[in-house]
Parts: C-alpha cells; structure tokens; sequence
C-alpha cells in the first residue's frame, strides 16, 4: 500500500471536469485507490471513499487549494498515483493562476503572472 | 452546517411522478418545479447555468443518482428539487447506469460555498444503501423529507 499528499490545483476543485477526471483515471488501474478529504484544520482525518466512485469523490467536497490524501493498494500502485497526482496538480485551461504559463504559450487575455 | 430542509426541498419541490425521459427535459422540468415555488427571478438564465454545467461533464454521479446543479442569480436563497424515475433516465453516468433519484441544486451567486457543501452533503448521504432505499421507498413528499432530514447532518 501506498499512500501520496497531493494539493488540489484546478480552480474547480475536486468537482465537475477535474473529478470526473479523477475518477476515470481511478477506474483505469486495477489497484483499489481511495482518498480521503482533509478537515477544518487540514489534517488528513476523513472517511477514505473509493477514488472510482464519481458519488464518492463528490461527497468529499474538496475545493481548490485543499489538499487530499491518496492511497493506492494492489497492481501498479505507484503508477495510479503518479497519474493521479497529475490530474490533481493540472491547472485546467482557463483557470486564472495557471501556473503553466510555459506550456500553454500565452494564449490569454493579458499574460499575467 | 445545519440544513432546514423544509426550507432547502420544501414539499412544493419534491415530485413523486415519472418525469420526461430525456436528460434535458427532465432538468427543466426539476427546475419548473422551484419557478411554480416562485423561486426563481429568471428560468432561461437558470436553465442555462444548468445546462452550461451539464456540458462540462454530467452531473449522473452514479448508484442511480443524478444531482445536476449551478449557481445563478436567478433564484436568491438555496433551493433543492427532486424527483424519482421508475424508468431510469440515461444521465451519461461513468458507471453507464440510468438515474433513478435526481436532485437538482440551485443556489445564489456570491462568495459562499454553498453549492458545494450542499453538494458534497447530499452526496455523503447518498453513499448509505438505506438512504437510497428510504428515497425510492417513500410514498409522499413528506417522506422524501423525513429521509433527508435524518441523513443530512
């Protein structure tokens, strides 16, 4: 088992098109990853739900900025969280603090940051 | 937080009949239900908030429930409908089920959360068998409300 802190970048939080990305990244691996939302204080101390469930992820209401843990148990472990810390940590096109300026080639309004 | 769902789902929002069969119609048709409540200052630009969120990537979280959603100006205090399909609509789910329960949330702009907690509540009840069997068991509106006011909290 193996287990990874990821912040949660896109603006949307883990909600609408970064959770349904999530969640089928989840459900591309054959290891059981679940995630479990921080509390007030930031600690990791939830229920873990299952990452592969769209339900489960939404119940956790994560919002931008939060930090999840993610925790991977069986087949490719490893890879499912890289992969999933990827999804995480991607600002989506059109979120106002992309930080991947160099790679999106300054397609917005006024290239600020 | 601390729902009042008489306040949240009043009765007037809660339909036990077959809704329309089609995604859409069906969205529109939860929200007629919050405009006959008079809730709602402007069904298009609802509707639209509703749709436009629909097209990022469905709102059929699956286990046979849908919860589409947005944050609009057009209503001005929190407002949840629900209704109950025997038929199942197709919601494009990632688990490929048809929706059976359907919530539809609609809250005011501004700076609050509000629709994400009200979200992530419905939705952590949602996760319990009994809750959703308590839903599609329930023979009155009252009823509905009896299930969310024991499972939300």
């Amino acid at each position: 088992m193996t287990e990874r802190v990821v912040e949660v970048v896109p603006e949307a939080g883990l909600h609408a098109r970064p959770a349904s990305k999530f969640v089928q990244t989840a459900n591309e691996y054959d290891c059981e990853v679940q995630v479990v939302a921080p509390d007030g204080e930031g600690n990791q101390e939830g229920e873990p739900v299952d990452a592969s469930s769209m339900l489960g992820v939404t119940s956790l209401g994560v919002g931008h900025g939060e930090r999840v843990k993610v925790i991977a148990d069986g087949e490719n472990a490893v890879d499912a969280l890289d992969a999933l810390e990827e999804v995480l940590s991607t600002p989506e096109a059109g979120d106002e603090d992309s930080e991947n300026g160099e790679e999106s080639g300054g397609d917005g309004p006024d290239g600020e940051g | 937080m601390d729902y009042d769902i008489d306040r949240l789902l009043p009765t007037e929002q809660i339909s036990l009949a077959e809704p329309p069969a089609k995604k859409d119609d069906a969205i529109s048709f939860l929200l007629d239900l919050v405009v006959e409540n008079d809730r709602v200052d402007d069904r298009e630009r609802a509707l639209e908030a509703l749709r436009e969120r629909e097209r990022e990537t469905t709102t059929g979280v699956g286990k046979g429930i849908a919860i589409p959603h947005a944050q609009t100006g057009a209503v001005s205090e929190p407002s949840v409908a629900f209704c109950r399909s025997e038929a199942g609509l197709d919601f494009d789910s990632m688990d490929e089920q048809p929706a059976h329960l359907i919530f539809e949330i609609l809250v005011p702009e501004g700076g609050s959360d509000d629709h994400l907690e009200i979200l992530s509540s419905l939705s952590r009840s949602l996760m319990h068998d009994d809750v959703r069997e308590g839903l599609y068991d329930a023979e009155s509106p009252e009823e509905v409300q009896g299930v969310l006011r024991e499972a939300i909290s």
